[in-house]
C-alpha cells in the first residue's frame, strides 16, 4: 500500500506536453511518433533500429544532458578557438550525464524525409557492480527542471533506463572479472609446446581422466539407468551438465596448465573447452563439454556465440546502438557537434584525450562523417545568427519555400504523447532542407547517396566553433564580411578585469577610449562574463602595446595608472587558453585568469613564437553577452 | 539518512576500508532480515486492519508548503524535541573519499565537508515530538519534505549544481523514491548567506544606478531603426502617444477633448492611473516592439517616463506622465523603490524550505538525529552558509544555530541498558527501532510488565491519529525521522528519564540524565571518533568507546607516507617487499590501499619517511645502473610514481576537485612531481580498532583491498613495542 501511494505521486502530468504547444515546425501537426526506449523494450528495438540504420542515408543524433556549463564563460563562446572550445566541451562531458539519447536514421528522397526516430532513456546503472559506467555525475537543477516541464519521467529513467559501458570500460571490465563463462569459448593456440616431464605427467593424467569420463557418459547414454545410479556415476566421474550436454570441470592452478589442457583436448573432436573465470582474474577451471557429433558441436558453438552476444549486450547496453551507427559508416548529423560528440566519446568510446587533434582523430576512427547542422547553417550567410533549431527551421521555411514532407513510417501503440527526443527530428528536417539548398543531396530519387558523398565530405568533421567556412580556412587574414563577421587573430584580443563594480561594455569602452592612445583606434569591448571584458584591437600591434602599458604599471599614463591602482588587470589570449588547459574552472573568468597568471609566473615563458590562430568576430553574436 | 542506509546504500559497493567494522558486517546481514521483516510488517498491516493504522505520512511539496509550515510552527513550539533526517543524492564523491581508518580527525571533517558541499539533499524529514501527560504518551507529527535546489533568483549558478552518486540514486530508487515529485514539486530554498548576498547585490544595483534607471532595460538599448517596419511602427506609436499626451494637457487646460483611439489600439493602450499620475498601460506588444516604444518615449517626450512594474501575474509596461522635472524625479524614485521592494519580495519568497530550519533554530529545540554529523553538515551548507575549513569552527558555528543536538547513535552505544537490549548488535536505525520499540515497529501489542517500560508514541497526521502507526517506508526521510524520535524517547526512558512523573513536559535539553550525551556527534563512525560540539575538540575520554575497544593500535601519521601513480597491478605485498629490501625487513608497519592507484605506507620510524623521500628523489634524478637495479625501481617504474607525507593527503582531501582515482586527483590538485616534504604535524596517536579486520575479508573487500600486515611472525619477536599483532590474522587470511 505504501508502494501504491508512492506510485500515485509518480504519474507524469500530461497536460502540459500537448504537441500543439510547440510551434515553429510542421512536425506539430502530427503525432510525435518517436519511439521511447527503456530497458524493457531495448532488445526488440535494437533489431529494429539495426535495419533502419543500415537502410537509411543519414543518422541524426541528439542528446539530453543533466547540465552544460557551470558559469557563463564556460560555455563555448564565439571567440573561442577550436582548442579552447574542445577543452570546454570536454570539461562538460566529463562532469555531466546523458539521460536521453535520440537517434533518427533518415533518408531524403526528392521532397520527402523518411525518418525513424527513437529516443533511448539512459541511466548509468552499475550493472556489473564495478563502479562503472560512472561513479557519480553532476546535475544542474535548471536542466532537470526544464526536463520536468517537458514531462520527462525521471522515475522511469532511473528505474528502467538503459545502462552502458564505453569501449574502454568494457576492456577494463574484461580485465577485471576475467572472462565470464559463456564468452570464454576459445580455440587453443597453434604453436606446439615443449613438454617437461611434469607436463607430460599432467597431460597423461588429464587424458585418462577425460577418457574415463567420456566412456561413462557414452555408456550411460546407451543404457537406460536408474536416476540414482546415474547421479552417483556423475558424482564419481566429476561430471556435470552444461545445458543438455554432459560436461566435466577440471580445476587448474596455472595458465600453463590451461595451455596444456587445451592442447590435449585438440585430440578430441567432440569436446569443447570453456574457461571458468576466477574471481580475482585469470581462470580457475576448465569446463569440458561433450558434444554428441560434429553437427552437434557446431550447434553448440553457435549456441555459445549467441550466449556471448547476449552477455555482451548486457554489458554494452546502449553502446550497441552507438556501435551500430559506427559500423554503418553513415554520416552522423548533429547540432553543436563538438558538445554532442565530446559526450558521446567520453561515455561510449573512451576517456577524452587532452587535445582537440587527438579527439578529432579518435572520433574519426569511429564515425567517418560527422556533419554539424550549425556549420551548414553558417554556409547560408544570414543564418549564422540562428542557433536555435525551431527558429532556424522557421527561417528556412520562409526563405526557401520548397516543400519538404516528413514521413515517419513507424507506428506507435498507445496514445501517450511522445515528445521526448523531438530535437532529433528537427535536426533531420533542418539537415534535409539545408542539403536541398546547398545541393548536397541528389534531388532525384534514383541517384544514390554515394554520388553526393563527395559534396558532403567538405562539410563533414568541422569542429571549429567560430565556424569558419571551409573555403576560408586557407586564407589567413582575410576579412569575411558576411554581415558583421570579421576575422581577427587572437593576438589582438585582450581580457580585462578588475574594473569597478558592474559595468556595461559601453561604459567600459568609453572609459578606455579616454585613457590611452592605444584605444584611439577602432576597438570593440564586450563582456565575457559579469566582471571580465574582452577588448578587440582592430589595428594590429595595439593589443601588445596596451599589454606593455599594463605591465609597466601604467607609466606615463595617469588614467591607466589610476585604473590599475583600483585593481584593473589584463591578460592576453594565451592566458585564457592556459586557463582551459589547466582546467582552472573558477566560476568567474576573472578569478580563473588571475590564477592562470599566478601559475604562469612560476613557469618559464612559453614559446611565444607559437602561431596564433584566428577567430571570427561577430558583433551581433556578442551583444547578448551583455545580458549575462 | 540513517546510518544503515549510509552503509548499505553507498559504502558496501566499494568496501575498501582497512578495517571494516564488525558492525558493518552485521548490519548487512541484518539488513536482509530487516527487509523480510518489513515486508512481513507490511503484510501484517494489510491483513489486520484493527491493530496498525496505516494512513500516509505528511508529504510536503511546493503546493502545500505554506500551510504545512504554519502547522509545523505550532507543533515545533510545543515540542519537547524534534527529530530530523535527510536523504541525499550521494555520500562520497570518489571512492578514496570514503571514510578510512587512517583518516585523521581533521581529514574526517574534510571528507564530510566535501560530501555536504557536492551532494544535494532531496528529502528532509522533520518530526516534532510532544509529551502529553494526560495521555501518558508522546504525540509525533512526522513530516516528509521534498526539497530541490531549484534556482528561483538570479545569482551564483554554481550552487544550483549538484553531484549524484550512481549507487545512492539506485539506492533511493530501490526504496521507491519519487524523483519526479522531487524535481517538479520539491520546495526550493535559499541559505542565509545566499539571501544576504542576493540582498547585497540588489542594494548595490539600486544604489549604483543613476536616476534614469527606471527602465527595466539595460543601457545598451539604442537599437537602431534599420527595418522599415520598425520605422513605421515607431512613427505610428509616436503619433499615438503624442495624441494621448496632448489629450492629457488638453484636459488640464479645460478643453473637453477626448482621446480617440481605434478599437484595436484601445486594447493595447489603456489609460490608467499609476501612483496618482495618468499612465498608458501597454499590453499585447512583443518585446521588440516594447523596446521601440521605449526608444520613442525616451527620444521624443520629456515629461513621459517609460516604466516596467510588477503586476499580479506578469510585469506591466507603462508610460507614465510626470508634470514637472521634480515630479519626474519623484516618480523615478518611487519606481526605483517599487522595483527594489519587488526584488526583495522575490528574494524573501525564495527562502522556501529554510523557514523550517529557521524555525528549528529560533525555537532552540532539542534536535535529535541518528549518526547525524553529515546531516547537520548538509543543513549548515544548504541553509546557513559555506562550511568553515576546520571542524572546530564548524561545530562552534553550528552551536549558535542549534544549541542542543543529541545523536541516538551516540546514545545507544554509550548506554549500557540500551546495549543490553540491542544485544550488542548493530546500532543501525531500523534495527534499533525494531528492538527498542517493538510495539511501534511491528504493531505487536505486548502486555504486562514488559509493556510498562515502552514509551507510547501516538502519531498525528492532519486529523488522523494512531498509537501504532507504521508507514513502513524505510529510507524515507520523514519516516526515518519518526523512527529516530521513537528510539530517542525509548532510550531516554531506559536512561532513567521518567516522562510520567512530570505534570507538564520535561526539559530534555537540560535533563541531568542526558547531559553527558548532548552535543556529541560521531565525526566518523568508522573510526568511532566523537566530536564535542561545545568545544570542537575530539572527545578523548570517550563515553561511547564501548563499541570500539579490544586490540588497539596506534596510527602514527608522522610515520606515514602516501604513494601513488606506481605501476598498475603492483600489489601491496610487492611494494612491501621492495621497501623491506631497502629499509630493512621490520621497517614497514603496514601498507594500505586507498584505491588501486595509491597506498599508505607506515614506517616503523619517523626518520624513514624523509629517508625514503630523499632516496626516491635521488633515484629519479640519476639514471645510472645503480638506480636502475635498485630494489625501489620496481615501484618507481614508469616515472609517474609520487610520494608525499601525510600532510599532502590533507591538501588533496581539501580540494574541491573529485577525480575517481586518487592518482588522477593528486595530479589535478597540482601536487608537484615530487611533493616537498612538508613538516608533518605531530598528531596525538590515534587508537584504532584492528580487531574487526578479521571480518573484513568478505568477498567484496578481498578484490579491492589488500592488506599487508606489519610484522612477519619471527620479526615480531624482535619488536615487542609494536602493537600491531592483531593484524596478523588478517594477513593469515589474505595469504589463503
Amino acid at each position: 500500500m505504501l508502494l501504491q501511494r508512492r506510485l500515485l505521486c509518480t504519474q507524469v502530468p500530461k497536460r502540459s506536453i500537448h504537441p500543439t504547444h510547440h510551434q515553429n515546425s510542421n512536425l506539430n501537426n502530427k503525432k510525435w511518433a518517436i519511439k521511447q526506449v527503456t530497458k524493457s523494450n531495448f532488445a526488440e528495438t535494437l533489431e529494429e533500429i539495426k535495419t533502419h540504420i543500415f537502410n537509411s542515408d543519414f543518422i541524426a543524433v541528439s542528446l539530453q544532458k543533466t547540465g552544460a556549463f557551470s558559469s557563463p564563460w564556460q560555455k563555448v563562446l564565439p571567440f573561442d578557438t577550436a582548442e579552447v572550445a574542445y577543452l570546454k566541451a570536454k570539461y562538460a562531458a566529463e562532469r555531466f550525464q546523458v539521460l536521453q539519447f535520440a537517434v533518427c536514421p533518415f533518408s531524403v528522397k526528392s521532397s520527402k524525409i523518411i525518418a525513424h526516430p527513437y529516443n533511448f532513456h539512459l541511466f548509468p546503472r552499475d550493472e556489473l557492480k564495478m563502479g562503472m559506467p560512472s561513479y557519480s555525475f553532476f546535475c544542474q537543477s535548471s536542466y532537470l527542471t526544464a526536463m520536468a516541464q517537458e514531462g520527462f519521467d525521471f522515475n522511469a529513467c532511473i528505474y528502467d533506463g538503459i545502462s552502458y559501458l564505453s569501449r574502454a570500460q568494457e576492456l577494463a571490465a574484461k580485465d577485471r572479472t576475467g572472462n565470464p563463462l559463456p564468452r570464454s569459448y576459445m580455440k587453443p593456440s597453434q604453436s606446439p609446446t615443449v613438454y617437461s616431464v611434469a607436463d607430460s605427467m599432467f597431460v597423461d593424467r588429464i587424458k585418462s581422466r577425460i577418457k574415463i569420463w567420456k566412456r561413462t557418459c557414452q555408456d550411460s547414454e546407451k543404457k537406460t539407468e536408474d536416476d540414482l545410479i546415474s547421479t552417483l556415476r556423475k558424482i564419481v566421474s566429476g561430471g556435470e551438465v552444461f545445458g543438455s550436454r554432459p560436461s566435466l570441470s577440471i580445476d587448474i592452478c596455472s595458465e600453463r596448465q590451461v595451455q596444456l589442457i587445451l592442447e590435449t583436448l585438440q585430440e578430441f573432436t567432440d569436446l569443447v573447452p570453456l574457461l571458468v573465470p576466477a574471481k580475482v582474474g585469470g581462470s580457475q577451471a576448465i569446463r569440458v563439454v561433450l558434444t554428441s557429433s560434429k553437427e552437434d558441436r557446431n550447434v553448440f558453438e553457435k549456441e555459445l556465440q549467441l550466449m556471448e552476444e547476449e552477455h555482451n549486450m548486457q554489458v554494452r547496453g546502449f553502446r550497441e546502438v552507438v556501435d551500430l551507427i559506427s559500423t554503418s559508416q553513415k554520416p552522423v548529423v548533429a547540432h553543436n557537434a563538438i558538445n554532442e560528440f565530446a559526450f558521446i566519446h567520453s561515455k561510449f568510446i573512451a576517456p577524452l584525450p587532452s587535445t582537440v587533434d587527438e579527439f578529432r582523430s579518435s572520433l574519426c576512427s569511429v564515425f567517418s562523417h560527422i556533419v554539424d547542422v550549425n556549420h551548414l547553417m553558417r554556409e547560408i550567410g544570414p543564418l549564422n545568427k540562428v542557433n536555435n533549431l525551431p527558429a532556424a527551421i522557421l527561417y528556412l521555411k520562409r526563405r526557401f519555400t520548397r516543400p519538404l514532407h516528413m514521413e515517419i513510417p513507424q507506428h506507435i501503440d498507445g496514445d501517450e504523447v511522445r515528445v521526448h527526443g523531438r530535437d532529433v527530428l528537427r535536426i533531420s528536417e533542418l539537415f534535409a532542407k539545408l542539403c536541398l539548398i546547398l545541393r548536397i543531396v541528389p534531388e532525384s530519387p534514383e541517384a544514390d547517396y554515394s554520388t553526393s558523398s563527395s559534396t558532403l565530405e567538405c562539410y563533414a568533421n568541422v569542429f571549429n566553433p567560430c565556424f569558419i567556412s571551409s573555403s576560408d580556412l586557407l586564407d589567413d587574414d582575410v576579412n569575411i564580411s558576411t554581415e558583421k563577421t570579421r576575422r581577427i587573430s587572437v593576438a589582438n584580443l585582450v581580457f580585462l578585469w578588475g574594473f569597478r563594480g558592474m559595468m556595461s561594455a559601453r561604459k567600459l569602452k568609453s572609459l578606455l577610449k579616454g585613457s590611452h592612445e592605444v584605444f584611439s583606434g577602432e576597438i570593440d569591448v564586450r563582456l565575457a562574463d559579469r566582471n571580465c571584458a574582452i577588448v578587440v584591437f582592430w589595428a594590429p600591434g595595439f593589443a601588445e602595446r596596451f599589454l606593455k602599458v599594463m605591465n609597466s604599471g601604467g607609466t606615463n599614463c595617469e588614467p591607466i595608472k589610476d585604473m590599475i591602482s583600483e585593481g584593473l588587470r589584463a591578460a592576453c589570449y594565451r592566458t585564457y587558453k592556459r586557463v582551459c588547459e589547466l582546467s582552472i574552472w573558477e566560476p568567474s573568468l576573472a578569478d580563473a585568469l588571475e590564477k592562470a597568471l599566478e601559475e604562469a609566473s612560476d613557469l618559464p615563458e612559453a614559446n611565444s613564437e607559437e602561431e596564433l590562430p584566428a577567430i571570427c568576430w561577430d558583433n551581433d553574436e556578442l551583444t547578448n553577452l551583455d545580458d549575462l | 539518512m540513517n546510518s544503515s542506509s549510509k552503509f548499505y546504500g553507498t559504502k558496501i559497493p566499494v568496501v575498501r576500508m582497512l578495517v571494516v567494522m564488525k558492525n558493518l558486517f552485521t548490519i548487512r546481514a541484518f539488513h536482509k532480515s530487516l527487509i523480510s521483516l518489513s515486508s512481513s510488517t507490511r503484510h501484517f498491516c494489510c491483513s489486520s486492519s484493527s491493530s496498525a493504522s496505516t494512513f500516509a505520512i505528511k508529504n510536503v511539496t511546493k503546493s502545500n508548503f505554506e500551510s504545512a509550515l504554519n502547522d509545523l510552527r505550532l507543533y515545533v513550539k510545543d515540542a519537547d524535541f524534534v527529530a530530523v533526517d535527510l536523504e541525499m543524492t550521494g555520500v562520497t564523491s570518489a571512492p578514496w573519499r570514503e571514510s578510512f581508518e587512517l583518516d585523521r580527525f581533521d581529514i574526517q571533517y574534510l571528507k564530510v565537508k566535501d560530501s555536504a558541499e557536492k551532494f544535494a539533499a532531496v528529502q528532509f524529514g522533520v518530526c516534532p515530538f510532544r509529551w502529553e501527560p494526560h495521555r501518558q504518551s508522546f504525540v509525533a507529527h512526522p513530516h516528509n519534505f521534498y526539497i530541490f535546489p531549484r534556482q528561483e533568483i538570479k545569482g551564483d549558478d554554481t550552487s544550483y549544481e549538484f553531484l549524484c552518486q550512481t549507487t545512492s540514486i539506485n539506492f533511493l530508487a530501490k526504496y521507491q523514491f519519487d524523483f519526479n515529485l522531487c524535481i517538479r514539486e520539491g520546495v526550493s530554498y535559499l541559505s542565509r548567506s545566499q539571501e544576504k548576498e542576493a540582498l547585497g547585490r540588489l542594494n548595490a544595483r539600486y544604489k549604483d544606478r543613476l536616476l534614469d534607471s527606471s527602465s527595466c532595460w539595460r543601457e545598451g538599448v539604442d537599437t537602431k531603426l534599420v527595418r522599415v517596419a520598425d520605422i513605421l511602427f515607431s512613427e505610428r506609436l509616436k503619433n499615438k502617444i503624442a495624441e494621448w499626451h496632448d489629450g492629457l494637457l488638453g484636459d488640464r487646460n479645460g478643453a473637453s477633448q477626448t482621446w480617440k483611439t481605434s478599437n484595436d489600439s484601445k486594447q493595447q493602450l489603456k489609460t490608467i492611473f499609476f501612483k496618482m499620475r495618468p499612465a498608458l498601460d501597454l499590453t499585447g506588444f512583443t518585446s521588440h516592439q516594447l523596446r521601440l516604444i521605449q526608444l520613442v518615449v525616451k527620444n521624443h517626450f520629456e515629461d513621459l517616463v517609460y516604466a516596467c512594474v510588477a503586476g499580479e501575474s506578469s510585469s506591466q509596461q507603462l508610460i507614465v506622465y510626470a508634470d514637472s522635472a521634480s515630479d519626474r524625479d519623484l516618480l523615478m524614485k518611487e519606481l526605483k523603490d517599487c522595483l527594489c521592494k519587488e526584488a526583495e519580495m522575490k528574494i524573501k519568497a525564495a527562502i522556501g524550505f529554510r523557514h523550517v530550519i529557521d524555525l528549528l533554530s529560533s525555537e532552540k529545540k532539542l534536535i535529535v538525529g541518528h549518526n547525524s554529523f553529515l546531516d547537520i553538515a548538509h543543513i549548515y551548507r544548504k541553509f546557513i552558509g559555506p562550511l568553515p575549513s576546520t571542524a572546530k569552527e564548524c561545530v562552534i558555528s553550528i552551536q549558535k544555530f542549534f544549541p542542543y543536538i543529541v545523536d541516538t547513535k551516540v546514545l545507544l552505544n554509550a548506554s549500557t541498558v540500551c546495549q543490553k537490549i540491542l544485544k550488542k548488535s548493530s546500532t543501525s536505525l531500523s534495527k534499533a527501532f525494531a528492538l527498542l520499540c517493538p510495539q511501534i515497529a511491528s504493531g505487536v501489542k505486548t502486555s504486562g510488565l514488559a509493556d510498562k517500560r515502552l514509551v507510547k508514541v501516538e502519531v498525528q497526521v492532519d486529523n488522523k491519529r494512531s498509537l501504532n502507526w507504521n508507514s513502513g517506508a524505510k529510507h524515507e526521510a520523514g519516516y526515518d525521522a519518526f523512527m529516530t524520535g521513537c528510539v530517542f524517547a525509548q532510550a531516554c526512558s531506559h536512561l532513567g528519564v521518567d516522562f510520567t512523573l512530570n505534570p507538564s513536559s520535561v526539559d530534555l535539553s537540560h535533563h541531568e540524565k542526558l547531559q553527558e550525551y548532548i552535543n556529541l556527534l560521531y565525526l566518523s563512525w568508522i573510526n568511532g571518533d566523537i566530536i564535542d560540539l561545545k568545544t570542537g575538540e575530539r572527545k578523548t575520554d570517550s563515553i561511547c568507546s564501548k563499541g570500539f575497544k579490544a586490540h588497539h593500535s596506534k596510527i602514527l601519521f608522522s610515520n606515514t607516507v602516501l604513494l601513488w601513480g606506481f605501476p598498475a597491478k603492483l600489489k601491496a605485498s610487492e611494494i612491501r617487499e621492495c621497501f623491506c629490501k631497502v629499509f630493512g625487513s621490520s621497517s614497514i608497519t603496514f601498507i594500505y590501499h586507498l584505491d588501486k592507484t595509491a597506498v599508505f605506507i607506515q614506517f616503523s620510524k619517523e626518520e624513514l619517511v624523509s629517508d625514503f623521500l630523499v632516496l626516491k628523489e635521488t633515484l629519479e634524478r640519476s639514471n645510472d645502473p645503480i638506480s636502475v637495479l635498485h630494489p625501489l625501481s620496481k615501484v618507481l617504474q614508469g616515472g609517474r610514481t609520487r610520494a608525499a607525507s601525510y600532510e599532502v593527503y590533507k591538501q588533496i582531501c581539501s580540494s574541491t576537485i573529485s577525480k575517481v582515482f586518487f592518482a588522477d586527483q593528486a595530479e589535478a590538485v597540482g601536487i608537484e612531481w615530487n611533493a616537498k616534504l612538508s613538516k608533518p604535524v605531530l598528531e596525538v596517536e590515534r587508537q584504532v580498532d584492528f580487531e574487526a579486520s578479521e571480518n573484513q575479508l568478505d568477498t567484496d573487500a578481498r578484490n579491492e583491498t589488500e592488506i599487508v600486515s606489519g610484522i612477519d611472525p619471527p620479526l615480531y619477536m624482535h619488536s615487542p613495542t609494536d602493537e600491531l599483532d592483531s593484524l596478523c590474522p588478517a594477513e593469515a587470511q589474505m595469504s589463503k
